[in-house]
């Protein structure tokens, strides 16, 4: 039902994106600044690719250490297909571990997306409650201090409360990723100019106005950022909360890979997690730019 | 004023909105698990009256169970229980979760089955040893760097690589002290996971490591010789296994699933023992290695059927006392608070299911 309302919202505030001022007359430079900037990435990646080659090619690494681009992209291709066992046998594998690798990244980023999900539901109107009232005078050492504990030292306690399969490690993720939501909305909220609440407040703004449209929409750019912050650091918690029963998981399928020395496919698994980060961050920035134009402005 | 908080609505919304479609993207893929396991036939009159609801913890390690596991034969003769597998990455794992109260079987090493066993641990879980996945033999060996080094001896004032608390661990050390070598002095023993191995060889930061497959090829294969192996100490009266542990409280109400769990395992140690080749596919499909490594590392652990299990070398008697000496040793090792009398060892070893299993 929630999730209904939120569509609606997310579609009401959708036509108001493309009525920002100023954007259409400026595309054509910003493309051909966008363009260029692609074209440098493409060079450096494309340098990046044949060093790698060349340096396996001449075999100056062994390819247990670092396997050349080719092996990696066998490894990737063998991961997403289905590919008898052995030559000529009938016995078909089902990418790795039964699963493909895609299928492997989706089950992370479920993962994810639920911690985190439950992150920001839990943690935007915990900091906000605790920025205005005297909550936060006695929760802030508690939220410091589970802050400061690095998440993998308690998963042994998470499984032993709530077992091994997928509940501990959304619970992990969710403890990872919930303090730096929260501290951001604290920080937002303290950082919302005075005078524009006594601007508000000399209009005749009710306390409950006030908050609803101006304290909140001024205290959301920072969310959105703690909230990037969160992903970045439920991505880091994610790959290790999944050796343990962690498949399917991208995580677990690394840890697992690395066991059996299977660089080829540890570095697939790398390069997979890393450009899905990086997607993902993409994806939540141009989300800000498009849901909270006012950053920076108000 | 209005637009804003919409908007500010929306932003949250939409987060929420793209967390709740991940969601809803993964949920149908966990559940394809059972993928590309092949239909099998049970090969014994499968039990339908068995209803029970079993959890188990399996490993990555070439033996029966992972058989058992990848051609669905539990499922296919016990077709009206509810059987779910947990992998685990370390018998250590497997303890935690027993603890937890997680699983209701579980493949571990013997010296985490000893470990369960022995105080403290014995407070929290209470297993009984039931069967034995393997012996392990040259699967788990001593490989030195310096091929002139011929003798146990020769390793004083070396460096040697081993996982802690395994039973790679307890070999290595049976086998230093056996040779006189005080393992905190006259050698320097470290605790090292076996993907580390490869690295820290290379670049000469040890000398020597006790491991198991596939560093221990890749170390062969990096120049290194075998200078013992688990086959060697076993002779020497210190054998290690990786072993079918079972809740005991689990165990008494569910006789009949073990009996058919039991006569599974055999079967399937009969597969390996009599067509190694369709048998390594099925360890290689689970570990995702080549089936010609699998095959290899069959070699090195040596498989029992039921009735040799059942005999008084194996859980009808000798095991207990092996489990005793293992205690020993962890007691030194700080790992346990006490090594307890023969009887409670005796306690934790049931040859029931594999003597049922064998008629």
């Amino acid at each position: 039902m929630w999730f209904d309302d939120s569509m609606a919202l997310l579609a009401t505030s959708s036509p108001a994106a493309p009525a920002r001022p100023g954007t259409g007359p400026r595309r054509p430079p910003r493309t051909a600044a966008r363009l260029r900037r692609a074209g440098v990435h493409a060079l450096s990646l494309a340098v990046l690719v044949a060093a790698w080659w060349l340096i396996t090619r001449l075999e100056l690494v062994r390819p247990l250490y670092l396997p050349g681009p080719g092996a990696v992209w066998d490894a990737f291709v063998q991961a997403n297909t289905d590919h008898p066992v052995r030559e000529g046998s009938d016995r078909m594998v089902r990418g790795e571990q039964n699963h493909y690798l895609w299928e492997h990244l989706l089950a992370s980023l479920r993962r994810i997306a639920i911690g985190v999900g439950a992150a920001i539901v839990v943690g935007v109107p915990l900091g906000l409650l605790m920025a205005t009232t005297w909550v936060g005078v006695v929760l802030e050492p508690y939220l410091n201090f589970l802050r400061s504990l690095p998440p993998l030292a308690y998963i042994g306690l998470l499984i032993v409360w709530f077992g091994i399969g997928d509940t501990s490690k959304i619970w992990l993720l969710f403890l990872a990723a919930f303090p730096p939501v929260a501290m951001a909305t604290i920080s937002g909220v303290r950082g919302v100019r005075e005078d524009m609440l006594n601007a508000a407040r000399s209009l005749g703004a009710s306390r409950r106005q006030v908050l609803t449209s101006v304290a909140l929409p001024a205290t959301l750019p920072e969310v959105l950022t703690g909230v990037r912050v969160a992903v970045g650091f439920a991505w880091t918690t994610v790959v290790a909360a999944e050796i343990a029963n962690g498949i399917p998981g991208i995580g677990g399928l690394a840890y697992l890979a690395g066991e059996q020395l299977n660089s080829a496919l540890v570095i697939a698994c790398i390069v997979v997690i890393g450009l899905a980060a990086i997607a993902l961050d993409l994806g939540l920035k141009s989300l800000e730019r498009a849901l909270v134009p006012w950053r920076g402005k108000a | 004023m209005r637009t804003s908080l919409t908007r500010g609505l929306a932003a949250l919304g939409a987060v929420a909105l793209s967390t709740s479609l991940a969601a809803c993207g993964g949920d149908s893929e966990t559940s394809a698990d059972a993928g590309a396991a092949p239909a099998t036939d049970c090969p014994f009159e499968p039990d339908e009256s068995v209803t029970s609801t079993a959890r188990i913890a399996w490993q990555a390690i070439p033996n029966a169970d992972v058989v058992v596991k990848d051609l669905g034969l539990l499922e296919a003769c016990l077709p009206n229980a509810d059987i779910s597998w947990v992998q685990a990455a370390s018998g250590g794992d497997v303890i935690t979760y027993y603890g937890a109260g997680e699983v209701d079987l579980g493949l571990m090493g013997s010296a985490p089955a000893t470990r369960a066993s022995s105080a403290p641990a014995m407070r929290d879980v209470d297993l009984a040893v039931v069967w034995i996945h393997d012996v392990i033999g040259d699967a788990e060996s001593l490989i030195v760097k310096d091929a002139s080094i011929t003798d146990v001896a020769d390793l004083e004032g070396t460096t040697i690589a081993t996982p802690f608390s395994s039973t790679a661990h307890y070999s290595l050390l049976q086998a230093l002290a056996d040779a006189g070598l005080d393992p905190a002095k006259d050698v320097e023993v470290i605790n090292l996971d076996p993907e580390k191995m490869p690295a820290a060889w290379q670049s000469d930061q040890v000398d020597a490591a006790w491991v198991w497959d596939p560093v221990q090829s890749q170390l062969l294969e990096d120049g290194g010789t075998r200078l013992l192996s688990s086959a060697d100490t076993a002779a020497a009266g210190r054998p290690t296994f990786d072993v079918g542990t079972v809740e005991r409280s689990w165990a008494a109400d569910n006789e009949d699933f073990l009996t058919m769990w039991a006569k599974v395992q055999d079967h399937a140690v009969g597969l390996i023992q009599d067509d190694p080749v369709a048998a390594a596919d099925s360890v290689a499909v689970v570990l995702g290695i080549d089936p010609e490594a699998a095959e290899a590392q069959f070699e090195g652990l040596d498989y029992l059927r039921a009735d040799e299990q059942a005999s008084a070398d194996y859980l009808g008697g000798k095991l207990a006392r092996d489990l005793r000496t293992t205690a020993e040793f962890l007691y030194e090792q700080g790992e346990i608070d006490a090594v307890g009398p023969q009887a409670q060892y005796d306690e934790h070893v049931d040859a029931g299911p594999a003597t049922r299993a064998a008629q």
